[in-house]
């Protein structure tokens, strides 16, 4: 079977904005593994194929195996074809009958099932085209499967998720070094401490609540504490970190401080002491010394986040932190908001005051409000010398991508940059 | 109507908390009144709104002196339809 994923421009791919600007929605971390990760476990696929939004399918190249928006993925004899959103583990295949397709009410497909006599009779030219050719000759199913709709959800799943990732993994005990004095709590079965990971002396594993899973290269330096379910990436350092339930910490990370039911996606550096809490952070953010979140109003009501700087939305939880795009870096002592959105590729300075909950993508937010500061150019430089400090290439094709997502961010940007400007001129007069 | 110059000098005392009568066009925002990189952005910022355009901030944050953003400034309201 030849699996397909799907994440098309004109879907709610826009809801997991900032995260999804600068990738598939399946690249998203939910657990230990990416929801496409998950995708794959479930269905195991002699192949994958996958289609993306046009301006990012270079740069995603660059990242998988994966043919990326190739239509000759289209012409195999047996396709499964998924959307990202798709929560895997509700993902039914003996569900579906033959000649079925599965919708939402939107009218995005959500996943089918396609013999090659099916193919014969369907438009394989483009994918745009094969959806469409699905929805004269297949029969329709609006089905409500599971699926993902908000970033926020990944982060309110997360500690559950992590657990249902460890029993998936199957691994357990000590393969990489733990040195004494070592505290480890819980039952030995709920810690995995990989392969040249190193836990130094004076570190708690608290596993009483659910596992403990250090990949390999981990290094957890002393008198951090991490409190199951929790997922330490490979290659990332923890600085005396107090690491409490519910985090997933990707590659390559440093972090410190306190962090709760968090998400980290990977290469993101939150070095120092201050709380992130039911947040979701892209790759390549550093979060300076005492970067902090709200993840809880006073008044404990639900937490609103507004995707577009204008309409809020009732995310039906009490918790939710921020949520941070791509290469955004904040100055020490930044507050950010309760659901506070702040988009990628954005500078931030503090103010000593709690930030607006919106702030776009490629916004230099200086004294208290967004201005288009040293503009794009300047963060692409400070891009390339943080990939490098990782070994890795800021490409041609990443330029490219994020000329796109500038543009695609554009009207948000400029509608904060006006704002910005009254405020200062007001504060002037 | 003020001149553009003036408007530029008005707007740059204004940001720079320095006395107008004291600001020239040989002034360079840097050196001779003391402008900081983030206001360099915040007078970006303030001619924009003075005049109602959009600037391309590397290039208006490459002119140095105030006579020279007076010449930047009227190019670019020439440009957007703003004089």
């Amino acid at each position: 079977m030849h699996l397909i994923l799907l994440d098309l421009p004109h879907t709610k791919r826009h809801q997991f904005y900032p995260l999804t600007l600068s990738r598939p929605v399946w690249e998203l971390r939910c657990g230990i593994t990416s929801l496409g990760e998950k995708l794959v476990a479930k269905t195991r696929p002699q192949q994958v194929s996958c289609f993306v939004p046009p301006y990012m399918a270079e740069a995603y190249r660059e990242q998988t195996d994966w043919p990326v928006n190739d239509p000759a993925s289209l012409s195999a004899d047996d396709l499964l074809i998924v959307s990202g959103r798709v929560k895997a583990d509700h993902l039914d295949l003996k569900s579906l009958q033959a000649g079925e397709a599965v919708f939402d009410r939107t009218g995005e497909l959500l996943f089918t099932r396609l013999s090659g006599r099916d193919l014969d009779s369907l438009n394989t030219t483009s994918i745009d085209d094969l959806l469409s050719s699905i929805k004269e000759s297949k029969s329709i199913i609006e089905r409500d499967v599971p699926t993902w709709n908000y970033t926020w959800e990944l982060v309110l799943a997360n500690a559950e998720q992590l657990k249902r990732d460890f029993v998936a993994a199957q691994r357990h005990g000590i393969e990489g070094k733990v040195e004494e004095p070592s505290a480890l709590r819980g039952a030995r079965f709920d810690i995995y401490v990989a392969p040249g990971a190193l836990v130094h002396p004076m570190v708690v594993i608290d596993a009483e609540h659910g596992p403990v899973y250090i990949d390999e290269g981990a290094e957890i330096h002393p008198f951090t504490r991490i409190e199951g379910p929790c997922y330490i990436g490979k290659n990332s350092i923890l600085l005396g970190a107090k690491c409490r339930e519910g985090t997933s910490i990707g590659p390559v990370c440093r972090v410190g401080g306190e962090i709760e039911e968090a998400i980290v996606h990977g290469h993101s550096n939150k070095y120092h002491d201050g709380f992130l809490g039911h947040a979701y952070v892209g790759e390549w953010v550093n979060l300076g010394a005492m970067t902090s979140n709200s993840d809880l109003k006073n008044d404990y009501s639900n937490v609103t986040v507004s995707l577009d700087g204008r309409n809020p939305i009732d995310t039906g939880s009490k918790k939710v932190g921020a949520l941070i795009g791509d290469h955004t870096k904040t100055s020490i002592g930044t507050l950010f908001n309760t659901g506070a959105y702040v988009g990628a590729m954005a500078v931030i300075a503090a103010t000593g005051k709690p930030l607006p909950k919106y702030i776009p993508s490629f916004a230099w937010f200086l004294e208290g409000v967004v201005t288009k500061g040293f503009g794009k150019r300047k963060l692409y430089e400070t891009a390339q010398t943080v990939m490098g400090r990782r070994g890795r290439e800021w490409s041609a094709a990443q330029q490219s991508m994020w000329d796109e997502i500038f543009n695609i961010t554009a009207p948000e940007r400029a509608e904060a940059v006006k704002k910005g400007r009254r405020t200062l001129r007001s504060q002037n007069a | 109507m003020s001149s553009v110059s003036d408007r530029v000098v008005a707007v740059t005392a204004r940001v720079l908390k320095v006395d107008p009568e004291n600001v020239k066009p040989e002034d360079n925002f840097t050196a001779d009144l003391g402008a900081e990189s983030v206001q360099s952005i915040e007078l970006v910022a303030m001619f924009e709104e003075e005049f109602d355009i959009e600037m391309e901030e590397e290039a208006a944050l490459s002119v140095e002196t105030v006579g020279a953003a007076t010449e930047f400034i009227t190019k670019v309201c020439q440009e957007q339809g703003k004089l």
